[in-house]
């Protein structure tokens, strides 16, 4: 380890003044901020100019100024833009640079061969060695909660106390993990794909669109759609979407289930979303009729049949569907053919008060049920599990940050003639003025106790 | 009794608060026994609070629809005061700082009465909001949230010392105020960054893709740097007092823009 960092050194001191500058440059933490705050800025562009919207290159006379900064500069695609991924990768540059800069100091933390403390006080007492290193290991432990190691040598001791050497390893697990999250992402921009295919029940498909160009590509199986199901809650918010699928390899049945929303689907490492869904037309319709004494009869019919009345020469055809634009609800159009009369187009819907008269019957439309094609959204990302790998180590860092803090206290104890002179020195990474005042008050104490 | 209702009580009760401790303050009383009768009047306040919460909770599964109420703007409202309460009775502890606690009161105030301008039924979870990453989601976000918004207002203490010196008399120490500017986005950080985390797991979960570039989580993302600017600003380069000040009411600034700001915008949190 130390030899690699060795290494390091003749880079520091640098050759050349411009080699100097750049190293200094993604050594700097002065840098780290002015990408955090440029980048901060950055973002903020891309949520007020539109995003994923189409520029005209040329209008009649010719691009203007603000189209073609829009072009040049990707406004309209900022966050996959080219300069929004270099301040990312020079982000990622400069935090390992600050790293690598800093392992050295770590290392040397981490192993206690620093010599630098946060204080030192210096007491004398007039009892001997051996009873003061029991007096002071016990009060420190009041304080440190561990034992000490020990060295003695003749009319000498010296104390040392460490706890929590795991603080170090906060820092780098943080810095790291940033990185790794960059990595992941940029895994899944190369590697990464998403697309959407829409499919209607009792329909198959192996093909999607992609979501960024719209371009048609294959999927390495065949999504068969067996059913779609809405269900709302009594109050007509939605409840549930569900799609039952499955999933075919050269028509064999390779996975069966159900995709619902937060619960998707995943197959060969491809994911499968419910995204939305879509009317595209009607399995049944039920209709009810009421004939001249005022008796109605209700039947439910499949919309792609002609239908007969059953004691009067009338026969209904459906000849349209609408899903319901306005607040008449769902609506059909459909044509009625009397014998020896003209035939009539007519259109019922579903929420109409008042029977519509169709020659000899009053006919209303009482519902229908509709024939749905779901929406997958379809997903492969290999840089997710790095993703998560790096948030994970972002975490497990902030709690060694947030909840250990490194503290070292030595105590030399030496005996000069008819005193014993004790010097105490500590070193803590993180409250150094709490940590200062609770050693100091554990040592006076103890030294003040009568024998 | 309704949380509706409780939470109209509460509103009042806050208010009640901000005109007992001016009174207190006007009369001179400072001693300690009225300070402590605030701050146990505070606590009280807090745990009807938690209680009323409770209430809703249980409310919505009296109706059938049983769900944790983070799940739109009125229930988000209400934790948001929660969590800022909450931030306030230990910065209190802690710091020992009732001055803190007094400016920050009229923030948990103005959050609780907004809520009287919003639809305050319980609706049932949309689709898109039944899973479990929602509670750990909403209350990592709204925890940091809370953390930043003391961070916010030691911020305007400090800077309203610095700008009037002669009034410093009556505020607490300018050290004591960066001290909690400091340590409060030092908590408030983690918890946003777990909250990031867990809402990137969640769309993972729901849409397919643990980053849209959707306008709440750029915004969250624009938070999160203006803070770690700010920790690194402070702890390598040694900024502190009126700079970190400016720099933790900027940040504020994006928190709520992400909060509220992102809603004028279209994107995937539009039931927040």
């Amino acid at each position: 380890m130390k030899k690699n960092i060795r290494i390091q050194e003749p880079v520091s001191t640098g050759t050349g003044s411009r080699f100097f500058f750049i190293t200094k440059l993604f050594t700097s933490v002065r840098t780290t901020i002015t990408l955090l705050f440029l980048l901060a800025v950055c973002a903020i562009v891309g949520t007020v100019i539109p995003q994923g919207e189409l520029v005209q290159a040329h209008g009649a006379s010719g691009p203007s100024f603000a189209n073609r900064l829009v072009l040049i500069l990707d406004l309209n695609n900022v966050y996959r833009s080219w300069w929004f991924t270099s301040l990312l990768v020079l982000l990622a540059a400069n935090i390992m640079g600050c790293l690598l800069k800093r392992a050295p100091l770590i290392i040397e933390e981490w192993k206690g061969t620093t010599k630098k403390s946060s204080f030192s006080l210096t007491f004398t007492d007039h009892r001997s060695v051996d009873s003061l290193r029991s007096i002071l290991t016990e009060s420190v432990r009041g304080v440190l909660r561990c034992n000490p190691e020990t060295t003695d040598s003749e009319n000498a001791s010296v104390l040392k106390w460490e706890r929590h050497r795991i603080y170090l390893l906060g820092f780098p697990l943080i810095h790291i993990a940033i990185i790794i999250i960059l990595i992941g992402g940029l895994i899944g921009v190369f590697f990464g794909f998403r697309g959407h295919v829409q499919i209607k029940v009792n329909e198959t498909s192996s093909s999607y669109a992609l979501l960024s160009t719209g371009e048609i590509r294959n999927l390495p199986f065949t999504i068969a759609v067996d059913g779609f199901t809405l269900t709302r809650y009594p109050t007509g918010e939605p409840k549930e979407f569900r799609s039952d699928v499955r999933l075919l390899n050269n028509g064999k049945e390779e996975l069966k289930g159900s995709i619902l929303v937060n619960h998707p689907l995943t197959f060969q490492g491809i994911s499968l979303y419910q995204s939305d869904y879509r009317v595209v037309g009607i399995s049944r319709i039920t209709l009810s009729v009421a004939n001249e004494k005022g008796e109605t009869e209700t039947f439910s019919i499949n919309p792609m049949e002609p239908f007969s009345l059953k004691d009067y020469p009338v026969e209904i055809k459906i000849r349209g569907f609408d899903p319901g634009s306005t607040q008449r609800g769902a609506g059909i159009e459909l044509v009625v053919m009397e014998k020896d009369q003209k035939p009539v187009t007519l259109r019922l819907y579903e929420n109409d008060a008042h029977p519509v008269k169709a020659g000899p019957v009053k006919l209303s439309f009482r519902g229908h049920e509709p024939t749905y094609a779901t929406g997958l959204q379809v997903g492969y990302d290999p840089g997710s599990r790095v993703v998560w790998i790096g948030s994970i180590m972002l975490i497990v860092g902030f709690i060694f940050t947030l909840f250990t803090n490194l503290q070292r206290l030595q105590i030399q104890l030496v005996r000069d003639r008819s005193e014993t002179r004790i010097t105490v020195s500590g070193r803590s990474k993180r409250m150094r003025k709490e940590f200062r005042e609770s050693i100091e008050s554990a040592v006076k104490t103890a030294l003040e106790q009568p024998r | 009794m309704t949380s509706v209702d409780l939470n109209s009580y509460l509103t009042f009760g806050y208010l009640g608060w901000i005109i007992a401790y001016l009174i207190t303050a006007l009369s001179g009383r400072t001693a300690q026994s009225a300070r402590h009768a605030l701050f146990w009047l505070l606590v009280t306040l807090f745990i009807v609070h938690t209680g009323s919460i409770g209430l809703r909770w249980a409310e919505s599964y009296w109706m059938g629809i049983g769900h944790a109420p983070l799940s739109n703007l009125y229930e988000s409202l209400i934790f948001f005061a929660w969590t800022i309460l909450l931030a306030l009775i230990l910065v209190w502890k802690r710091f020992g700082s009732d001055m803190i606690v007094f400016v920050g009161m009229p923030l948990v105030f103005i959050v609780m009465a907004s809520t009287f301008l919003i639809d305050s039924q319980i609706r049932p979870l949309i689709p898109a909001l039944q899973s479990n990453w929602l509670v750990a989601h909403v209350l990592t976000c709204f925890l940091g949230y809370a953390g930043f918004a003391v961070s916010f207002v030691a911020a305007l203490l400090l800077l309203l010392v610095r700008a009037w010196p002669s009034a410093s008399a009556l505020f607490p120490k300018k050290t004591t105020l960066d001290e909690i500017v400091y340590r409060s986005i030092l908590v408030g950080f983690p918890l946003l960054s777990l909250g990031i985390i867990t809402g990137a797991a969640w769309a993972d979960h729901a849409w397919g893709a643990y980053w849209s570039w959707d306008p709440k989580e750029t915004w969250s993302l624009i938070t999160w740097l203006v803070y770690a600017g700010f920790l690194h600003a402070r702890l390598t380069r040694g900024w502190s007092g009126g700079r970190t000040a400016i720099l933790s009411v900027i940040g504020f600034a994006a928190v709520m823009f992400t909060y509220f700001g992102v809603n004028y915008l279209p994107g995937l949190h539009s039931y927040f």
